[in-house]
């Protein structure tokens, strides 16, 4: 039930991504709502829905672009990795591990991207895609991330106070 | 250890599917994705669309300099007239006006399509359309927006659906030309780079509504170039001879060359122009005529067939 809950927010996500999100340009970039989505249901809700959810959230992404179907599974799972790394250091909160979540993910996301747009062929100027896009969609991405992760917060059970995070691995 | 296996299988898969959909092997699933969100996509444009005016509006508050205040004016009047207008209304004056743009192009024929989609990525400019292969859309079309100025090209084209990269796209060249009958500017020093001279009148104001019938003076050349997409520009014109005495607010029209464009569709307007002594060419920033953001409908130019190869 909860990995069709989750399918049904990341392809209505997904079609905003591609209608409604282009409108709203910030340092002359969009925010990636799918991306944020998968990042906050991974921090959120743990790792092992993190797996399911963020494959979903990248297909149905790859599906309402022009993308080749499998750029953003492969520019999104560095997520799942950087989402255990974020959780080593132990926080009181979830909201923060998050916010750095989706940034690191962003960069990962921009670059892996870029990577695959070269591969395929495409015309792909480094130096404006690190300095006008890559690095401007971490920063605007975590700008936007409340926007996803309250309601992600809010509906996961147990977790009603949305600054007091109840999954991460504390050090001894 | 799990992670591993993970990352590994995701890896794999992903690159499979880039393969595939390389080779166009995936194009029905695009298709069928398309047909499924095309209704919410167009429905959510429809709403997101005033909100943007808005959004718009507040944004761009403060920033601008004298001239694009007053284009900017401009801009807000005719956003509000729009807004005023109901959404079946809209409809009915914006395909009035593809069918102006076809009586102003009687050889042409034109397929009107409507924006489903943007696409998200800053790596890319395109945007889908609700025409396809089964509507006579083959890669490498033109694509012109509902007043006649050039758009795009598609770039993939599925059974009902299409993506047209933008002329701003990095991927996008386009043979232009300038046509010189704005103020020239002053001619260097170095007897080597002698700007042809022209006798208008200052501050041209481009007009975008006839593509064809952009006056010239007589005895005045067209400097030759390519328009580029850029990420940080948009529209860059490449290429210029350093003799070319290209101005701000020049008119930039395809050149016809290569055969991949009909001649005379108006590109933009100049709207920065980059000379370097020691640069073989001369680089000019472009302002598309179109509005890019914010397209709706759009017009397919089916007559024309492209000289280059079908592909990405």
């Amino acid at each position: 039930m909860k990995y069709l809950l989750a399918f049904a927010v990341a392809w209505f996500l997904a079609v905003l991504n591609v209608s409604a999100m282009p409108y709203v340009q910030v340092l002359h970039v969009t925010p990636d709502v799918v991306l944020i989505f998968a990042a906050c249901w991974t921090m959120v809700r743990g790792r092992d829905e993190g797996l399911i959810v963020v494959p979903i959230a990248a297909l149905l992404r790859d599906l309402t672009t022009s993308d080749p179907l499998g750029t953003s599974l492969l520019a999104m799972a560095p997520l799942i990795p950087l989402a255990a790394v974020v959780r080593l250091r132990a926080m009181a909160t979830d909201f923060l591990p998050t916010v750095a979540l989706v940034a690191a993910g962003s960069f990962f996301y921009g670059v892996i991207s870029t990577l695959v747009l070269a591969a395929t062929g495409q015309t792909t100027p480094w130096d404006d895609a690190f300095l006008r896009v890559v690095l401007p969609a971490a920063l605007v991405n975590s700008l936007f991330t409340p926007i996803v992760y309250l309601p992600v917060h809010w509906f996961s059970p147990g977790r009603k106070a949305w600054l007091v995070g109840s999954t991460r691995y504390t050090s001894a | 250890m799990r992670v591993i296996w993970w990352l590994a299988t995701v890896v794999a898969v992903g690159l499979v599917g880039i393969v595939l959909s390389e080779q166009r092997a995936l194009d029905p699933l695009h298709d069928l994705s398309l047909t499924t969100t095309a209704p919410v996509e167009d429905g959510i444009r429809d709403i997101a669309s005033p909100l943007n005016d808005i959004y718009e509006g507040v944004r761009d508050r403060g920033g601008l300099v004298r001239e694009n205040r007053r284009l900017q004016e401009e801009l807000e009047a005719l956003k509000q007239q729009l807004a005023e207008q109901q959404d079946a209304q809209q409809r009915i004056r914006e395909l009035e006006d593809a069918l102006q743009v076809k009586q102003s192009r009687p050889e042409d024929q034109l397929l009107v399509a409507n924006v489903i989609a943007q696409e998200p990525s800053g790596l890319k400019r395109a945007i889908a359309i609700d025409r396809g292969q089964d509507d006579g859309i083959d890669e490498g079309m033109v694509v012109l927006s509902r007043n006649g100025t050039l758009v795009g090209t598609v770039s993939l084209a599925y059974r009902d659906f299409a993506w047209v990269r933008l002329i701003t796209d990095p991927e996008s060249a386009v043979n232009a030309e300038v046509e010189l009958q704005g103020p020239q500017p002053q001619p260097p020093a170095s007897p080597q780079a002698v700007a042809p001279a022209t006798t208008a009148p200052a501050t041209p104001t481009p007009s975008v509504t006839e593509p064809g019938s952009v006056p010239q003076e007589p005895g005045s050349q067209p400097a030759r170039g390519v328009a580029e997409g850029d990420l940080r520009d948009g529209l860059v014109l490449d290429l210029l001879p350093t003799e070319a005495g290209i101005a701000q607010g020049n008119l930039v029209l395809t050149s016809g060359l290569g055969g991949n464009y009909p001649p005379a569709l108006l590109i933009g307007s100049v709207k920065d122009v980059d000379e370097r002594p020691q640069s073989p060419f001369k680089t000019a920033t472009l302002e598309p005529a179109a509005d890019l953001s914010s397209l709706d409908t759009v017009l397919i130019l089916v007559s024309f067939r492209p000289a280059r190869l079908s592909g990405r």
